[in-house]
């Protein structure tokens, strides 16, 4: 089958590939680039363990084809820290508590961080209403829930500093 | 050991914390070999057949395939009962024989250099099957004659016991209150997909498995046995694991030993990870029971006599239904002291997928008809549901009639009263529960589950402390942290009883090539029987550590200390060395010493003390659409010692909303053999905006035979949710509900009966 050149920029840099018409992204990032960090749980788009941000919003990188990501800049977890330091809701979900088996902790960071770039004052509803797209079978919720509101107070302690 | 702990009682960050919040973490389905093969299994369409022919040659001619291995071929898979090999309780599971014993049953496995490759080969293979009469109800699995699902019949097991003379029981009795209870067959519904694994075998003979077993020791053994390979030959190596919750306890289909066997066809590393329909269809799930329970009780409120008749369905196959139906027992039993208790049960095989371990092994069933009853009990003598339990419940100093051990502490009273007092439970139990459609209810229930398998099973424990020059340590333990935080866990003993900080604890990775034999994460057992490995195997060295030191400060080991690292004399503390400075004199500066301090310790435990926990469940349930909301839950449990407060707390939120999930929404459905929802749309878990808050309350009875006072807590936490709001269900609306899980036409079926 004919293959398509697509250009991707992931985690700041950038990537040219050709991919097949059916190959998805979340196969592009983890096995041609390696990005494990994104987790495939279901593969139908339910349990959000796959969340990523694609051009600032989270998307689900098992139900995107790799062709419709063509020229779009991505945000996996693996982008997020900032050297050895860590991004605020990396910090907030170990000091919540927040993690245990970790399987779906990508996928709830990626989509706590989609929200809080664009509301930093999200309310506990908004966080969860949100979060509800990812499933976790450990924690019962309510850890990551706060770990996003934390993380949403620190950085918007830090917009204002 | 010191009185005043400083690094247990605390919580510290999780050690595999940063792993986990930065991708870092690799999982067995991230991983990745040069040369790696794709490997898949061909599985039945049929619930009941025999495989008359297999033609695997349009496949195995595809470019790209590299190996085929079909039920005829592949070695034959022993179950023995965790280490319990005897020729008796030695049986063949999986891929036994040519009959197919579920939708979803394997028939082939094959290897190929691509996904793409595998699924085209899969599709090119030819079954031809003769089908059979196909048995999907438990009941009718024990009157069949016609159909034999094992060569030895439909019936798994039968366990008959009594205690007292149930006759006289009910004659005492005022009152016997009869019901027949339902449990659905609840999924783990780990986030990784239960069945991922990579099989590596090289030409200098060794077998490298990579498995996110939770027995990563049992795994080597059952490999070694299949694949007719040392111990020595075979290697299990335990990644990051994305949940287990008992999923991951049993042979999970031979998916090790097809691996391992395509791997040694091949030389080349075989991976193969299972699809969320494949971890929902064919894989191990909870035992679906009915509960049949007559009670009996005295108007003051003495329960006299319990008899219980129990029918299990374990699927296709059976791995862990003895234990299970066992646990019933040994729950309901030692809960309560219940003179006249009858006890019968019976596991059968239908052709549905495999029942196996899951949190709770068989209690949560029990429990929600025995707490059902005592409440229904409670109601009849209008007395306090929380009273009859206390009147009635097994204290400390008491004998436990099934485990045959004595009840060193039980902290369930504490439980009941602060939970009780958290909540709100006297008034609330009291009040109305509304005159609109959406009415109010609070409800309570009790529990007791084993730490451990000490009375049940061969149940090794081991822990290495290898000491480093510079004073911290290397920790080795086969403690599989399936996410629940056991690593941290010991970490923090290991360090508590060596003095030093916790974070100069690290924890090797679990490797059966580098850890010593453990019987790995079962039965709420790692911070009990691991954290008691791993306080011996501190203490060994702590004594070595001191023997050494008694040269350097001159006074007898009696009267020295360790604490914060330092070593000091304790009655003139300023006679001191820091662990760090003795280590390096020992280890590698005194060409006299150079020894490496080595603590160790192995064996099983002496006990398999309970833990107790009672939950207070607040529901509104919608009379006009049979909604059931559950706004809040109040769960205390006594865990013994909570090493790691914020571990504990992790266990009873987390247990609480899996246990709300088994009573109002999760259960596999089936028809005629088909499994009717095995995806997350239509097999519905809780999500951020359905779960309540469940209010965490720890109780700490010091068990004198724990380490540092610990006890267990992972599987209690879900065991007497489902009770608890069922009974919150009755007192809001009067009915009672003796199905799970309990559905809205549930709760509007009972309501038209009760107008009628």
């Amino acid at each position: 089958m004919k293959k398509i050149n697509i250009k991707l920029t992931v985690n700041g840099e950038q990537h040219e590939m050709a991919v097949a018409p059916a190959e998805r992204l979340v196969d592009v990032l983890r096995d041609r680039l390696g990005l494990t960090g994104t987790k495939e749980g279901c593969g139908e788009g339910e349990c959000g363990a796959c969340t990523i941000n694609m051009n600032g919003q989270a998307v689900l990188s098992c139900l995107i084809l790799a062709v419709q990501a063509d020229g779009a800049t991505i945000l996996t977890i693996e982008g997020l820290q900032n050297g050895i330091n860590l991004h605020p809701l990396q910090t907030a979900f170990l000091s919540e508590s927040a993690v245990q088996c970790g399987y779906c902790t990508p996928g709830m960071i990626m989509a706590g961080h989609a929200l809080i770039e664009q509301d930093r004052n999200p309310d506990e509803t908004k966080v969860k209403t949100c979060l509800a797209n990812n499933l976790c079978r450990c924690t019962g919720y309510e850890q990551p829930v706060k770990a996003v509101l934390k993380a949403a107070r620190e950085m918007r302690r830090e917009t204002d500093a | 050991m010191p009185d005043s702990y400083t690094v247990v009682g605390k919580s510290f960050q999780r050690i595999d914390g940063v792993d986990k919040v930065t991708g870092a973490a690799r999982y067995a389905t991230d991983l990745k070999f040069d040369k790696m093969l794709f490997a898949g299994l061909l599985r039945s369409p049929h619930a009941h057949a025999k495989v008359i022919h297999i033609d695997t040659s349009a496949a195995e001619k595809l470019p790209g395939v590299k190996a085929v291995a079909t039920i005829f071929d592949v070695p034959k898979i022993i179950q023995y009962w965790f280490f319990l090999r005897t020729e008796k309780k030695k049986k063949e599971i999986f891929l036994r024989d040519n009959i197919v014993r579920f939708i979803g049953d394997p028939v082939l496995a094959i290897a190929a250099t691509s996904k793409d490759t595998l699924k085209k080969a899969l599709s090119l293979v030819k079954v031809d099957y003769e089908p059979l009469k196909a048995i999907h109800d438990p009941h009718t699995a024990l009157k069949e004659t016609e159909v034999s699902i094992h060569k030895k019949g439909n019936i798994a097991f039968k366990v008959n016991k009594e205690f007292g003379d149930i006759q006289e029981g009910f004659k005492s009795a005022d009152i016997i209150v009869e019901n027949t209870y339902h449990t659905s067959k609840q999924k783990h519904a780990s986030l990784e997909p239960i069945g991922s694994c990579v099989a590596s075998f090289e030409t200098n003979g060794k077998l490298t498995v990579y498995s996110s077993s939770q027995l990563p020791h049992w795994t080597q053994h059952y490999l070694a046995e299949a694949l007719e390979l040392p111990l020595n030959k075979v290697r299990v190596i335990k990644p990051y694991t994305g949940g287990a919750f008992g999923g991951r306890c049993g042979v999970i289909h031979g998916l090790e030993v097809m691996c391992g066997y395509l791997s040694k066809k091949t030389l080349r590393p075989v991976k193969m990870c299972f699809n969320r329909e494949e971890d929902f269809s064919a894989t191990e799930s909870r035992h679906p029971m009915t509960i049949r329970m007559k009670t009996g009780a005295t108007r003051e409120g003495v329960i006299t006599a319990n008899e219980v008749d129990i029918l299990s369905d374990t699927g296709g196959y059976g791995t862990h239904y003895i234990g299970v139906i066992a646990d019933c027992m040994s729950t309901g039993i030692g809960l309560y002291k219940i003179q006249n208790y009858s006890f019968s049960g019976t596991v059968v095989y239908t052709n549905k997928s495999l029942c196996g371990a899951f949190r709770g092994y068989g209690n949560p069933q029990m429990n929600f008809a025995q707490e059902s009853q005592f409440d229904i009990i409670a109601r009849e003598l209008d007395m306090d549901p929380m009273v009859l339990r206390l009147k009635n419940y097994r204290k400390k100093g008491e004998m436990d009639p099934v485990l045959n051990e004595r009840i060193l502490s039980n902290g369930l009273e504490e439980c009941l009263e602060k939970g009780a007092r958290s909540c709100g439970w006297e008034k609330k139990r009291l009040r109305h529960p509304g005159n609109d459609h959406i009415k109010k209810g609070i409800g309570l229930s009790i529990m007791l589950h084993g730490t451990g398998a000490a009375r049940a099973l061969p149940d090794p424990g081991s822990a290495t402390i290898m000491m480093n020059s510079d004073g911290t340590a290397n920790l080795h333990t086969a403690a599989a942290d399936e996410g629940q935080g056991n690593r941290t866990v010991l970490a923090q003993v290991a360090a508590e009883v060596l003095g030093i900080e916790f974070e100069d604890i690290s924890v090797s990775e679990t490797d059966t090539d580098i850890v010593p034999l453990d019987c790995g994460t079962h039965g709420s057992r790692q911070a009990y029987c691991g954290g008691l490995s791993v306080r011996d195997a501190a203490m060994d060295a702590r004594k070595k550590i001191l023997a050494h030191a008694k040269r350097y400060l001159g006074v007898e080991q009696s009267q020295l200390m360790i604490k914060n690292g330092r070593i000091f004399e304790k009655i003139n503390p300023e006679n001191h060395i820091s662990i760090k400075d003795l280590m390096q004199k020992i280890q590698i500066q005194d060409m006299g010493v150079c020894e490496q301090i080595i603590g160790t310790a192995s064996g099983i435990a002496p006990a398999m003390p309970g833990y107790y926990g009672a939950v207070f469940a607040e529901v509104e349930v919608n009379t006009q659409t049979g909604e059931v909301k559950v706004i809040k839950m109040t769960s205390a449990y006594d865990v013994g010692k909570a090493i790691s407060p914020e571990n504990v707390r992790g266990q009873i939120v987390g247990g609480g909303v899996m246990g709300i999930g088994f009573a109002l929404t999760e259960g596999l459905q089936y028809k005629n053999g088909h499994c009717l929802n095995p995806s997350f749309t239509d097999y519905r878990l809780l999500r951020s905006c359905d779960a309540p808050k469940v209010e965490p309350i720890i109780v700490e009875s010091n068990e004198p035979t724990g380490p540092l006072g610990a006890k267990g807590i992972g599987e209690g936490s879900m065991v007497n949710v489902a009770s608890a709001i069922s009974n919150a269900i009755n007192h809001a609306i009067g009915v009672r509900l003796t199905e799970l899980c309990i559905t809205p036409e549930d709760i509007l079926q009972k309501l038209k009966e009760k107008m009628a």
